[in-house]
Parts: structure tokens; sequence; C-alpha cells
């Protein structure tokens, strides 16, 4: 017989078989990482147009100051942590039930898809925060804009607007995760009642805070914490998302 | 010959080596084709051609060169003959003389269309002794 | 021969829907199984099973010796290709293919071109817009090259036309000519896989009616046909399987004929044709379902 045996390849090992799926997020590119710059880039200069044609538009100086005054925290770069958290929940819906095809653990896969995470989050942090010292630098881009630099978040070095942007997309991924793994585990039903109960939640702690009157005292600690202890309190529910995602796709199957 | 459904596979391929053996189509001591040849040329699985060829391995009417391939063993031809002559009453024979029957055609009608056969054909058989 | 996967006992309920129902059966390396079975009948759920994409109710499950649950070990060795895949979105052929490797350790990138080639599969083209039969042949495509020592088929050929899957079959036995492993292909198309199949595994309401080598089951029946009355006579202390009958003749389904029965069959002036394995199938289903609907 001229069969060959196959060998049983055993160059896997549990850190390449994280990294295989890590790499699994990144093989199209296009839509995990080039189409949220692109429209980002987008908004930031339709920004800049808009802002321009405001202040060419003002006659006197006077005008021109006020106006460039009120022109300060369009606060549109917040599309996207919101464009990032669909992009996870995107991608654990849909490569989850390719990934387990192809023998993945869910361990593994889990692990993987969280560097993926994390690793987008470096990246688009990276941007945001180099946008933002360029910002500066350009005086608001020669016309006092602030599109990286929001009111609230823009004070600090650059390494601490890094480390407050990466903060705040991990928040995002991992919220939107664990929301993609209710939704792969108990689909419709389960996304519906994981954001009801999450709206209870949240209107619960509402009527709490109203009824306590303790409105003013909530604002007040967001600007007592400051921008980074805000950020660095987000890393609570960004852990329980990180580990509730864990668990929750532990038992889940890619039922199609 | 065709491999069908309706009998052992590994059967069928036995037989048509036989065959091809008894027609003269394979001579003793040459090579048959390999075990992924039959299966490609019957499109069946390798490992029921392989079946096939093992059991012909096995009565002895094909021995192995080691390195080269399967080849027809001296003798096989003759012990062919002798074994299809034996079942050639049960097969051939049986069904003849039952249909012959059914249709009314006696013992020397019967001859004399073996006759006018083989004036037709021109194919006499020759006697082979074992 | 080694055995790679042991089920015992095996149930998987959904509610109060039983789809596997006490299945007990081993596999052996290196052979062709058929896994046969209406639809419906558990075949999917079994392999869903086995490569531990769903969780057992009951039973136990030994792949390579090992559970197969969150087992990378085991799972790498595994290919599982089913019709209903998905893929991310927008993800193209030459993406599945690039990232193929990464999984499984014994993919062979220039089988896999050759098949592209065989198929006429436009790499370039987004999943979703691919026809029915080009998205099996992705699948088709992954578990050929994939070599895995254990590949799963469920059905995945069901999209291509009939000279894809003939390449499909002929491609198949090519390379487990040469290079051999497990392969369990999941079917109903039983007439043309038959003839690949070394072992027959039945499947029925999720419970196994059927686990025998393919070659002991072909021609294990025989139909015998002619006029009633000497059809009678023939199968005096004969077991009879099936029996059907049209004005004065007669036509019934025994068991294996030797060369004795057959000659008795054609001196009694009757007609013999064998069954064939799917007329077999279909016959040994429809039977287990009459008991199945009679016990209950």
């Amino acid at each position: 017989m001229t069969a060959i045996a196959i060998p049983i390849q055993t160059n896997q090992t549990a850190p390449r078989r994280v990294l295989s799926v890590t790499r699994l997020h990144f093989v199209n590119k296009w839509q995990i990482l080039y189409l949220p710059l692109l429209i980002l880039a987008f908004i930031f200069l339709l920004d800049l147009a808009i802002w321009w044609l405001i202040l060419t538009a003002q006659s006197s100086t006077h005008d021109r100051h006020s106006a460039e005054k009120g022109l300060n925290f369009t606060g549109s770069i917040f599309y996207i942590y919101v464009y990032v958290l669909i992009i996870a929940i995107q991608a654990v819906s849909r490569t989850f039930p390719f990934a387990l095809g192809f023998g993945v653990t869910r361990r593994n896969y889990y692990l993987g898809t969280s560097a993926a995470f994390v690793g987008l989050g470096v990246v688009f942090s990276a941007i945001l925060t180099a946008g933002s010292v360029i910002e500066n630098a350009t005086g608001g881009w020669g016309i006092g804009g602030h599109f990286f630099t929001t009111a609230y978040f823009h004070d600090g070095s650059w390494g601490l607007r890094f480390v407050i942007f990466l903060l705040l997309f991990l928040f995002a991924m991992f919220f939107g995760s664990a929301a993609a793994s209710v939704f792969v585990r108990w689909k419709a039903t389960g996304l519906t009642v994981f954001f009801g109960a999450l709206a209870l939640l949240l209107l619960g702690g509402g009527a709490l805070i109203t009824l306590n009157n303790g409105w003013l005292g909530f604002w007040g600690w967001f600007g007592e914490a400051g921008s980074l202890g805000v950020a660095l309190w987000s890393l609570v529910p960004t852990a329980v998302a990180a580990i509730a995602g864990y668990f929750i796709l532990q038992r889940a199957t890619p039922k199609s | 010959m065709l491999v069908d459904d309706s009998r052992p596979i590994f059967l069928q391929i036995a037989e048509a080596i036989e065959n091809d053996i008894l027609s003269g189509a394979l001579q003793e001591e040459t090579q048959v084709p390999s075990t992924n040849e039959f299966a490609a040329f019957h499109r069946i699985n390798p490992a029921t051609a392989g079946k096939g060829v093992n059991l012909l391995v096995e009565t002895g009417i094909l021995y192995k060169k080691r390195g080269i391939g399967m080849f027809v063993a001296q003798g096989s031809h003759a012990r062919l003959v002798a074994k299809r002559r034996e079942s050639f009453e049960n097969e051939f024979l049986a069904p003849l003389v039952a249909e012959a029957a059914k249709l009314g055609i006696s013992r020397s009608q019967l001859a004399a269309m073996v006759s006018k056969h083989d004036a037709q054909t021109h194919e006499i058989p020759k006697e082979k002794t074992l | 021969m080694t055995t790679v996967v042991e089920v015992k006992g095996l149930s998987k309920h959904y509610g109060r829907f039983t789809a596997v129902d006490d299945a007990t059966f081993s596999i052996e390396e290196n052979r062709v199984y058929g896994l046969l079975g209406r639809n419906g009948a558990g075949k999917t759920t079994i392999m869903n099973l086995l490569t531990a994409q769903a969780f057992a109710s009951s039973g136990s499950i030994r792949v390579f010796g090992e559970s197969p649950v969150e087992n990378a070990n085991v799972l790498d060795r595994i290919c599982f290709i089913k019709e209903s895949q998905t893929y991310p979105e927008e993800f193209k052929p030459k993406h599945v293919f690039a990232s193929a490797p990464w999984f499984f350790p014994n993919w062979d990138a220039e089988f896999a071109d050759r098949l592209v080639a065989d198929f006429r599969l436009p790499l370039n083209r987004r999943i979703k817009k691919l026809s029915r039969g080009q998205l099996s042949a992705v699948g088709v495509i992954v578990g050929l090259a994939s070599r895995a020592p254990l590949t799963f088929f469920d059905e995945p050929y069901l999209g291509l036309d009939a000279v894809a899957r003939q390449i499909f079959y002929d491609r198949l036995l090519e390379d487990v000519g040469e290079h051999p492993r497990t392969v369990i292909l999941s079917t109903h198309l039983i007439d043309e896989v038959s003839k690949l199949l070394e072992h027959v595994i039945l499947i029925d309401e999720g419970r196994i009616i059927v686990d025998e080598e393919a070659d002991e089951l072909r021609g294990s029946e025989t139909t015998v046909s002619g006029t009633s009355a000497a059809v009678d006579a023939f199968i005096a202390g004969r077991e009879v399987l099936s029996r059907t009958g049209l004005g004065g003749l007669a036509s019934v389904t025994v068991g294996r004929l030797d060369a004795a029965g057959r000659a008795a069959a054609a001196a009694a002036g009757l007609e013999l044709s064998t069954v064939s394995l799917q007329q077999l199938i279909v016959r040994k289903t429809n039977v287990s379902e009459k008991e199945f609907e009679q016990s209950k």
C-alpha cells in the first residue's frame, strides 16, 4: 500500500490557538478597521467644513469670537464608541458559529476575541490621542475647533488621554460582546430580556437618585472624580461584562 | 463490467479480475492494476477494492511483489477454470434447462439450436482438459 | 483497528422532543462511514454532539479517547462541514481558505487550489453573493483540503449539481486512498454515495436501527417474483421480509439466497433481482417506523 498515514500535528499550542482566533477577526480588515476610521475621517472633515462655513459667515471680529467659543465641543467623536459597540456585537455573533465550525473551543474563542478587541481599542485610542495632540498644537485646526478634545475629556497629557480613550473603548466593546453572547446563547428573546433588564436597572437607579434628591451629588461626583476617575471606574462594568460574556458563551451553541 | 450495489462490492471486484484472467485479458505473471486504479475506475472506496484484491491473494490467484504490486499467479487460469466449471451447472445450466422447459423446447431441439449457433458464429469451443 | 469514536447510551432532548435516543456505536479509524436516515432522523444532532457543538443530555462520548467538549486537543483533529455553515459577513472564499490553515494543522493549500479550479469557485465574490452550489463547494473544499484525521460531512453537497457532486465523490475517494482518514458522511442520497461507504449506520427517529458493514448489507436481500403459486411454494420455510402482489403475480423479499437457492428459484421459473442498498435502507426505515408507531 502506498498510503501515507496522516501525522497528527502537535505544533498547536494554547497561545497559538488563541492567536488564530484573534487573526480571524482581522482577516477582513475592512469591516473592523478601515470602515470605522473612514467614517471618522468623514465626520471630522464634515465638522471642519461646517465650522469654517460658520466662521466665514461672521462679519465682525466680535461675532467671530463668540462663534468660536460656541464651536467648541461637537461631541461627534462619540459616534465611534457607538460604532465600536456595534462592531463588537457583529463580530461575536457572526464569527462564533464560524469559529466553532472550525473546531475552536469556546474558551479559546473568547480569549482570542477579547485580545482582538483590546488590540483594536489600542489602535483606535492611539489614533484619537494623536488627533487630540495635533488639535492642540494647531490651536483647533486653525479655527478653534474641538473634535478630538471634548469637554470634560480634554485635559491632561497625551498618555492620560490615551488611557481614557482606551478604557472607554474597552467598556463599549466588552459591553457589546456581552450583549452578543446573550444573543448567541438565547437568541432574540434573550437579547430583549437583557436590554429590558438593563433599562429597568437604569430606570431604577434614576428613580433612587431622584427620590433622594441626589442628582446634584451624582453629577458632582463626575466632576470630582475627573475624566480619569470615571474612566477607571468604568473598568468595573467592563470587567463584569467580560466575565459574564465568558460564562454565557460556555454553554452557547452555534445553532443556525 | 461495472460494479453495482446489489452484491458485496469486494466480491464483484474479485470476480471482475477472475473474469479477466479467464478470458486471457490478464495473463499469468503479469501485473494487475493497483487498488487505487480499480477504485478510481469503478468509483468505489479504495479500501473495498483492496478487500477484493486481498481475497484473491488469499485464494492464491494473485500474489504480491514487494514494492511493485500485484501479479497474476502461475496456474491461476487453470484453477479458475476448474472452479467455474463446478458452478457452471447451477449458474448457467439450470436456468437454461428451466427456460427451455418453459418454452417447450425438447432436448433434441436444444442440441440442434446449439449446432446452429456454432455454425453461425464459427466458434466451436475446444475441449480443455485440466 | 483503533477506535476513534466511542459512543455509549447517548441521548439528547430538546424539551419533550427526543432527537437522539440511547445511541451506542463506535467508529474505527481510516474508514468511510455512512450516517444514513431520513430528514430529521437525528444525523445532524449526532454530529453536533460528537464535535461538541451541542451538549449531550446523557450518555458518554469519547473521541480519540477523550471527551471532545471544550477539548482543543481533540477538536484540532476534527473537521465538521455542515450545509448550514454560517460565515462572517463580508467574507469571501479567499478569506475562508486563508484562515483555514490556522485551524487545521494538516491543511493542504495546493489541494485546495486544485479543488477551487475543479469546482470553478470565484474566490473574490462575497459569500452572501454566492450561488447555493458555490456555497456548498466552499464547505466541501474545506472538508477535503483540511485532511483532518476525523472529518464529518453533514450533507454539504446538497447545493451541488450532479456534476459537482461526482467531482466531490471522486476527489474524496482519491484522497482517502492516498491519505487515509476517518470520514463520516451523512446523507439521504443513498444511491449516489453507496459505493463509497464501507460501513453503514442507519438512524430513525433518534434510534440506531442498522450498524453494519456495507458489504454485509449488499446482497443480503433478494426479491423473488413470479406467479403467486410458484412464489408461495418457494418461500415455504424461508423468512419473508416484505410482499407485494398484482393479480396472480407476487413479489416477495427474502434474505440472502445462496447458489442452491438461486438455482431452485430459476428451476421454479421465478425471477430474481437483488435489493439495492437504498431500497434496503428504505424498507428497514419503514419497518422501524411502523414498529415505533405500534409500540406507542
